[in-house]
């Protein structure tokens, strides 16, 4: 069960999740990506991240609503298709609007 | 609100090359603490990077394709150049600590970058004390090493607590610390009486209560690190304030348990 960064942290860049993160999961290409992803094979559920978070955009897969469900897959995606997870961010922005 | 036509039953994309993940690190030693607790002596390929005592690095292992990590605070000083210690306790039916149980001396592993807040304050001049319980020692080791180097050394206090003699780790080195003083307690008397321990008995906060008298700590010029089970650092918090130290001059890192560590 890993944690899923969701809507709120789409085009905000704050970053604080990735520097307290203690195994590194967390990554973007910053000049690409709108958001920050968590890769779910290597979190290890400290919930550090969720935590440091100021937009309160880091949930728990379980505790994700169902209108952010998406980016649990967006997120582990990210990691095998980076293409593929930002145009899905792209379709949920744009579906959210 | 209408959603754009959703990925959810799409299979994930097929796995991309590898990240990068590297076995950058060999283990040097292994040494038995007790029944559940190891120190593993681990040198990193490039050197130690810098880091400051208190810092903890991610360990891990590759296991059935991916890499399994967990972060472990060290032992060692910031002027150790070429090795890192690490105190690890046995998690029964752990995914890592099964694993690395299993490793043999030579084995590669991956260390990551030195992380965390609870670092001490090299500019810091007041007293030190330093409660922690089981593993929760292994930063206080690092800073204790750290503090004896300085010219100015302030005074120094150690207590920790362990179920058991045999897991009061390091307890040689910080005995033998020139100005400091250790306060070893194991919480179960069956434990003491059967290992024939003679120091003090109980969980750590009421042995730092017994102990707070003859410590010669003044609250108000006392800085103090807490490091172990969440339950020890909310009693010893509360007890220390009651004392009279400020709340900001107690810091606090729980240990706290990852499933299936």
């Amino acid at each position: 069960m890993a944690y899923v960064i969701a809507a709120p942290c789409v085009d905000q860049n704050d970053q604080s999740c990735v520097a307290v993160c203690p195994v590194d999961c967390i990554t973007a290409d910053p000049d690409v990506d709108r958001k920050f992803y968590i890769d779910p094979d290597v979190c290890i559920d400290c919930g550090a991240c969720a935590n440091a978070c100021p937009n309160q955009a880091i949930l728990r897969t379980d505790q994700l609503p169902s209108e952010w469900a998406d980016y649990a897959w967006v997120d582990a995606a990210w990691y095998r298709d980076a293409a593929a997870a930002r145009s899905v961010v792209n379709r949920l922005v744009a579906g959210a609007a | 609100m209408t959603l754009a036509r959703l990925p959810v039953e799409r299979p994930l994309p097929r796995p991309g090359p590898s990240r990068g993940v590297t076995m950058n690190a060999t283990v040097l030693a292994i040494d038995e603490v007790s029944s559940s607790i190891r120190r593993f002596r681990v040198r990193p390929d490039d050197g130690v990077p810098p880091f400051v005592s208190g810092q903890y690095f991610a360990l891990g292992v590759r296991a059935e394709g991916r890499l399994l990590q967990r972060p472990y605070s060290t032992a060692s000083a910031p002027d150790q150049r070429d090795t890192l210690d690490f105190l690890v306790r046995r998690v029964p039916g752990g995914a890592l600590t099964t694993r690395l149980w299993a490793l043999a001396v030579g084995t590669r592993v991956h260390l990551g970058r030195p992380k965390g807040l609870f670092s001490l304050d090299p500019a810091d001049r007041r007293a030190h004390l330093f409660v922690a319980t089981g593993t929760g020692i292994a930063p206080f080791v690092s800073m204790v090493a750290t503090l004896a180097t300085r010219t100015d050394r302030p005074g120094i206090v150690v207590v920790h607590g362990a179920a058991r003699p045999a897991e009061l780790a390091y307890a040689e080195t910080l005995r033998g610390v020139p100005g400091a003083r250790y306060v070893p307690a194991v919480s179960r008397r069956e434990e003491a009486d059967r290992s024939g321990w003679t120091g003090p008995v109980g969980r750590v906060g009421s042995v730092l209560r017994a102990s707070w008298p003859d410590l010669a700590l003044d609250p108000l010029g006392t800085v103090a690190y807490l490091c172990g089970n969440p339950g020890m650092i909310a009693g010893v918090r509360g007890l220390l304030e009651d004392i009279g130290l400020p709340v900001a001059a107690i810091r606090s890192e729980e240990y706290w348990s990852v499933p299936s560590s």
